[in-house]
């Protein structure tokens, strides 16, 4: 296993989605695609194609087979709108066909540029993904379009494409859902605005508890209330089992356990085993912080290069004391 | 597959029931409720869910970090020691540490000091204790080693807040108490085709003295092969230095270990030794013999690693191991003392606060 530097998320939780998309029938209030173009000049542009999260949207929902066609759109769009900044499109560094296709498309192209790299999370993240790709340092919660960089979705170059292009109406967006909680993965097309129950309501598994997440599960945010609505910044819903009872013999289901939300293992005082800064990606010591935060001292914590930290949860999920270090961090950087 | 799937399920309910029966009953809980939790943590996983992101977490968790060094102690003293002395002295020895150790004073600590519960610690410092101390160390020793061991390690706090290694503690304080005792009775073991006779009960006991203290008296080395081997005179647990490489190095491929340490700690033994025998001549003892004799390899890879009472960041744990390999130079070439690791570690343990502190600083300006 690969703890170094990052992780391999999608090695450890593999979670295949079902080819077919299906459309979550609606008709309540619902929110149409808006896009606000920035005001600030675009020097810029990234496309991620490799998400780290097993559980985030595969490219292939949206290329469909056909990268060329999804190409043509984002060159059209960048014409219209973006018409003298480059596109730097990030692949996974496995993926040789789409690197060929790509490639094959950006010849006589100078402002298409193909970035690859090992699908490690959290080098998606904005901090990490615009220091990759152009060697600019930001930091963490800044939006990147006050340094002239703008992260695009793919999803919202179709959007774009067809909203304001083709002066469609659009109001679906591809959301995966995954996880331990329900029936089956799949790739729903849902209209923003609906709430998450009718969203789950067909895959949800009803003879176990569970809990729903939002974008992820390693920095997202629980949904407590199941009528709360999608909207169109949600990327991913994953539903995972609650075991809030004891399972003899953990020792041989640990992966069974590892996909239900349980801590596996006891909280106790951080042992110094250096698992938290061998992972982390930005080279930081997590263990300070708690030390700082176990003795009262949140303000301290900042001397700690504290701002770097891009929040990505890793080393709360690896460290074996099963300290919250990343409620911790984001309780000293609020730091009441 | 079916049968084992319900004797889980009788187990569980009964567990359940005397969860339900302990937690119910104050005076019952006040007594037993640490030790159930203790049992019950070995078969059943926690019941505690993530309240807050990440909402996953990974399967490594205290217990098993614990657990492989428990391991890696067990194949890498424990086996060769029943081979070389015999069954009858080491087994004795072991059972005498855990039950004072662990099942007298840990619970008896737990009990009064309304600590939740008792934990795996305590049986990794239990099984370092016989392995401190000569072959022929009564068991009477072994006992007051591990009740000292355990209760200074509690009075320091326990996993997280050791400020020394606790099995180190006591065999200093083993030392100061029993001058004599603990530094004879170094059995010559058993090296031949093992026979039940032999495997029971090991050999005659003849004792001879350890190789550094050989080499103090009359500057003679012994030969690198029974060094290597354990066919040498020397602490209980530190003889089979092949055993005990072969599992630290797998600690250390586990990542329990940090490999750091006993790089930092060999290496700079081997160096400091090469450079003094060179400027002081035959003082300092050879650097391979320095290397292979007493129990340097023993504890460069199992008690100089122990993570909470070394630093945490990555530099002080080189500066850490260069310490102690500086300071048993100094003690074994320049002492009356042979062996001086007990003395580098402890002293490095303590060291290692201020260079934690200081690292910060420079680092984060
Ligand atoms: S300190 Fe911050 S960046 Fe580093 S692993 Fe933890 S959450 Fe991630
Ligand atoms: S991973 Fe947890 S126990 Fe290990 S050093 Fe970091 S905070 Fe401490």
């Amino acid at each position: 296993m690969v703890y170094k530097k990052g992780f391999d998320l999608i090695k450890a939780y593999p979670t295949e989605f079902s080819e077919e998309v299906v459309s979550v029938r609606y008709s309540g209030q619902t929110e149409n695609f808006s896009f606000s173009f920035p005001e600030k000049k675009v020097e810029h542009i990234i496309i991620n194609l490799c998400p780290t999260e097993p559980w985030a949207l595969p490219h292939w929902a949206i290329l469909k087979g056909n990268t060329i066609n999804f190409l043509h759109k984002l060159e059209k769009v960048r014409s219209e709108y973006f018409p003298d900044s480059p596109c730097r499109i990030v692949v996974d560094r496995c993926e040789d066909e789409l690197i060929n296709d790509l490639i094959r498309y950006g010849k006589k192209k100078e402002w298409l540029h193909t970035f690859s790299m090992k699908p490690v999370y959290p080098y998606d993240a904005p901090v990490l993904i615009i220091k990759n790709v152009l060697g600019l340092e930001t930091t963490f919660g800044e939006n990147p379009i006050d340094h002239g960089i703008l992260l695009l979705e793919p999803q919202t170059i179709t959007g774009i494409y067809e909203h304001y292009m083709l002066k469609r109406e659009t109001g679906v967006r591809l959301i995966p859902i995954s996880g331990t909680g329900l029936h089956e993965n799949r790739i729903l097309k849902i209209k923003p605005g609906t709430p998450v129950e009718t969203v789950l309501k067909k895959y949800i598994r009803t003879d176990i508890k569970y809990r729903v997440f939002f974008d992820g599960l390693l920095n997202g945010t629980e949904v407590e209330d199941l009528s709360q609505t999608v909207n169109w910044s949600v990327k991913n819903i994953v539903v995972m089992e609650e075991r809030d009872y004891k399972t003899p013999f953990p020792y041989m289901k640990t992966k069974e356990l590892g996909s239900t939300t349980s801590l596996m293992g006891e909280l106790r005082r951080c042992v110094y085993c250096n698992y938290c800064d061998d992972i982390c990606p930005v080279n930081l010591e997590p263990a300070l912080y708690w030390h700082c935060y176990s003795r009262g001292e949140k303000q301290k914590a900042r001397h700690y290069a504290l701002d770097k930290c891009i929040e990505c949860g890793l080393c709360s999920y690896i460290c074996p004391s099963k300290l919250e270090l990343l409620q911790v961090i984001r309780e000293c950087k609020s730091g009441s | 597959m079916k049968i084992f799937k319900s004797i889980e399920i009788i187990l569980d309910n009964n567990l359940n029931k005397a969860e339900q029966f302990v937690q119910s009953r104050p005076k019952v809980n006040f007594l037993f409720g640490a030790l159930f939790e203790a049992c019950d943590g070995l078969i059943r996983s926690t019941k505690d869910t993530a309240k807050t992101p990440p909402y996953i977490r990974s399967n490594m968790d205290v217990k098993q970090y614990m657990g492989g060094v428990l391991v890696a102690l067990f194949f890498g003293w424990v086996v060769p020691a029943i081979y070389f002395y015999g069954f009858l002295c080491v087994v004795p020895k072991l059972i005498v540490s855990f039950a004072i150790g662990v099942f007298v004073v840990d619970v008896i600590w737990v009990v009064l000091a309304r600590e939740e519960r008792i934990n795996e610690g305590g049986f990794v410092t239990c099984l370092f204790i016989p392995a401190l101390l000569p072959p022929q160390a009564p068991l009477w020793l072994i006992g007051v080693g591990a009740a000292i061991s355990i209760l200074f390690r509690n009075i320091l706090g326990g996993v997280g807040h050791n400020l020394v290694n606790p099995a180190l503690l006591g065999r200093l304080l083993l030392t100061i108490c029993f001058p004599a005792i603990v530094v004879t009775g170094w059995q010559e073991p058993f090296t031949e085709i093992p026979t039940v006779q032999s495997f029971i009960h090991g050999v005659d006991a003849v004792t001879r003295a350890t190789p550094l203290i050989v080499y103090k008296e009359i500057g003679e080395t012994a030969s690198y092969f029974s060094l290597l081997f354990g066919s040498n005179t020397g602490s209980l647990g530190e003889t089979c230095r092949i055993a005990i490489i072969i599992m630290g190095v797998w600690l250390c491929f586990k990542r329990i270990a940090n490999w750091r340490i006993p790089v930092a700690y060999l290496g700079s033994v081997f160096i400091f030794s090469a450079v003094l025998s060179l400027l002081v001549g035959n003082t300092v003892a050879p650097p391979i013999f320095q290397l292979l004799s007493g129990g340097l390899i023993f504890a460069a890879f199992f008690m100089a690693t122990d993570p909470v009472t070394t630093t945490y960041s990555q530099i002080g744990k080189w500066i850490f191991g260069i310490g102690c390999g500086l300071i048993t130079v100094v003690i074994r070439s320049f002492t009356p003392i042979p062996e001086g690791i007990m003395y580098a570690i402890l002293l490095m343990n303590l060291i290692g606060i201020p260079i934690q502190s200081l690292i910060l600083k420079i680092k984060y300006r």
